[in-house]
């Protein structure tokens, strides 16, 4: 007699499995409205980032879905921290910041295909928004250009495109090409880049970040590129009219297309339980007995016992219960019939 | 707490209270399992049903069942023992009392028997699973008799807090009644409920507890 069976190492299965879903608090594939805070924008906060919203940002549900920051080894695009040393401003701090965290080398700068760039825009999704990772080839990313005859251009990842996958600091790197959903537009190159300046910029899924090359997105549309460059003062000396995040914001919301989904990796046990014909057969339910005596409920459960397994209790050597799982309706369980029930335990 | 979809069968699985607490310490290793068929009221099922012994278990087959409790205490409370076919009467626990009143200071020793296990009455060699549902009742409460190191671990485990349980394991319950007097407030007595299982035989009976004030 025994209400407890032990498990054998074969019962147990560890399995981890890739989970991918929108990104958006909208729950939707495509964020569509955009929104800022002014507090955050014109706080200490806004000279290093913005903030942007799926909806107003004083409405209870608002939730921050990414930041827009802007990197450039020169300073340029920010008042400067002290008028007396020039080319140290917010936005040096931010290139040095992401020289750090991506490339692991203050020398080093950052190469968009072929071409170098000593600046960037950096998108940096929220880390509850992106769990994980960004899923790969799951990117649309439509900016549009300063003016209606610079047109807009689209961007996705080049991990469908490559054999061999570039490591940075960072964990892996892609290629920003034109292109949609993980499809490269090849109509102008075959790689998916501008003609003279190199790739749009640069996916680093590990770390929830896009970087963008504003060479690509400046250069002439028949180069592919939209002519976008940021119009507020070009030194640190004065204070900008608006600022190159707030530049860049006014792009993306202008297209009102950005698509990506998160990933996520759930490590989950599995374990198997197994009841033989034999086993669990009878029970101590206060119902499966009859009077005080212990007598079964009925004279058919002597030789024909039914019962109703309900929950399958998980314990330790001193039979302490770690773990519980129910399952959702009664399964039958006689001399005649065998269980094999698949727990899942998500860690 | 809802009801799980019962148009699929299912699985939802949780770590108890229990089982968060050791997997933070380092010790959570799953050995064993136990069945139950909490929910299940077996009067439910009828053997005499006209429409044949497919319809025995109508009324229990398709019900829906609530999702698990992390509360220990509050799952596998019924479980699902193997027997040999034939087994007229199932074992249940004799504590010697039905319910326990005991003044203030006073001390009571249990003993558990189970009836009906391995042909007979007897003491159940692995011991008893006693759970006080409210340890401040007792200054002494302490399970004797099982010197396995799993065992002793339990009974030696610290129980802090207000108002919490406490288990432990043995072929005797040790009791001692609280001398605290600020705990009873303006109440002549405190209540509680004593549960005992029986580790091998799965056995299992709910008394209540009563301490009296004397003074």
């Amino acid at each position: 007699m025994a209400s407890f069976n032990r498990l054998d190492p074969s019962d147990f299965v560890i399995s981890s499995d890739a989970i991918s879903a929108t990104l958006w608090s909208t729950q939707t594939p495509q964020l569509s409205t955009f929104f800022t805070s002014s507090t955050q924008e014109v706080g200490s906060s806004g000279d290093y980032y913005l903030s942007v919203y799926q909806t107003g940002s004083t409405l209870s549900n608002a939730a921050v879905q990414f930041d827009i920051a802007y990197g450039n080894a020169l300073g340029s695009g920010s008042l400067v921290y002290n008028s007396i040393i020039n080319g140290l401003s917010p936005t040096a701090t931010i290139f040095g910041q992401y020289q750090d965290l991506v490339l692991g080398d203050e020398n080093t700068n950052f190469t968009f295909g072929a071409i170098t760039s000593s600046e960037f825009y950096a998108i940096s999704f929220e880390r509850a928004r992106y769990k994980n990772a960004l899923l790969l080839g799951s990117l649309t990313l439509q900016i549009k250009g300063p003016i209606a005859a610079s047109g807009s251009v689209t961007l996705t990842d080049n991990s469908g495109y490559i054999s061999t996958v570039t490591f940075t600091e960072a964990g892996r790197v892609f290629q920003l090409v034109s292109g949609s959903a993980g499809t490269a537009n090849t109509s102008r190159q075959a790689s998916g880049y501008t003609t003279d300046s190199g790739s749009y910029g640069w996916l680093l899924p590990d770390i929830g970040t896009i970087l963008l090359n504003p060479k690509a997105l400046s250069a002439p549309t028949s180069s592919g590129g939209i002519g976008f460059v940021y119009s507020g003062s070009a030194t640190g000396s004065s204070v900008p009219n608006i600022s190159p995040m707030a530049t860049l914001y006014q792009a993306i919301s202008g297209s009102a297309n950005f698509q990506i989904n998160s990933q996520e990796t759930i490590t989950s046990d599995y374990i198997f339980i197994r009841a033989r014909s034999s086993e669990f057969n009878y029970s101590e339910n206060p119902s499966f007995i009859s009077g005080s005596t212990g007598e079964v409920l009925y004279n058919s459960f002597i030789n024909s016992p039914q019962t109703y397994i309900t929950t399958i209790g998980l314990y330790n050597d001193t039979n302490e219960l770690l773990a519980v799982a129910k399952l959702s309706r009664p399964l039958p369980k006689n001399f005649t019939s065998e269980a094999l029930i698949r727990i899942k335990l998500d860690f | 707490m809802g009801y799980l979809d019962n148009s699929i069968v299912t699985v939802d699985a949780i770590l108890t209270n229990k089982g968060r607490q050791l997997l933070a310490q380092g010790n959570f290793n799953i050995t064993q399992f136990a069945l139950a068929d909490d929910e299940i009221d077996y009067t439910l099922y009828n053997p005499t049903h006209p429409s044949g012994s497919s319809y025995y278990g109508e009324a229990i087959e398709n019900m829906p069942l609530l999702e698990a409790f992390p509360q220990e205490t509050q799952m596998m409370k019924y479980k699902l023992v193997t027997l040999p076919r034939g087994t007229a009467r199932l074992p249940i626990l004799d504590l010697g009392y039905t319910n326990i009143i005991i003044k203030q200071g006073a001390s009571l020793a249990i003993t558990p028997q189970t009836l009906n296990y391995l042909g007979g009455n007897t003491y159940e060699s692995s011991g008893y699973t006693a759970t006080i549902s409210d340890v401040r009742l007792f200054n002494t409460f302490e399970g004797v008799g099982i010197n396995t190191p799993q065992a002793q671990a339990l009974n030696q485990t610290t129980t802090l807090g207000t108002s919490v349980s406490k288990t432990v394991v043995g072929t005797t319950i040790n009791l001692r009644a609280t001398t605290i007097n600020t705990l009873f407030g303006t109440n002549t007595q405190l209540t509680a409920t004593l549960t005992v299982e029986g580790r091998d035989s799965g056995a299992r009976l709910t008394i209540p507890v009563t301490v009296t004030k004397i003074s």
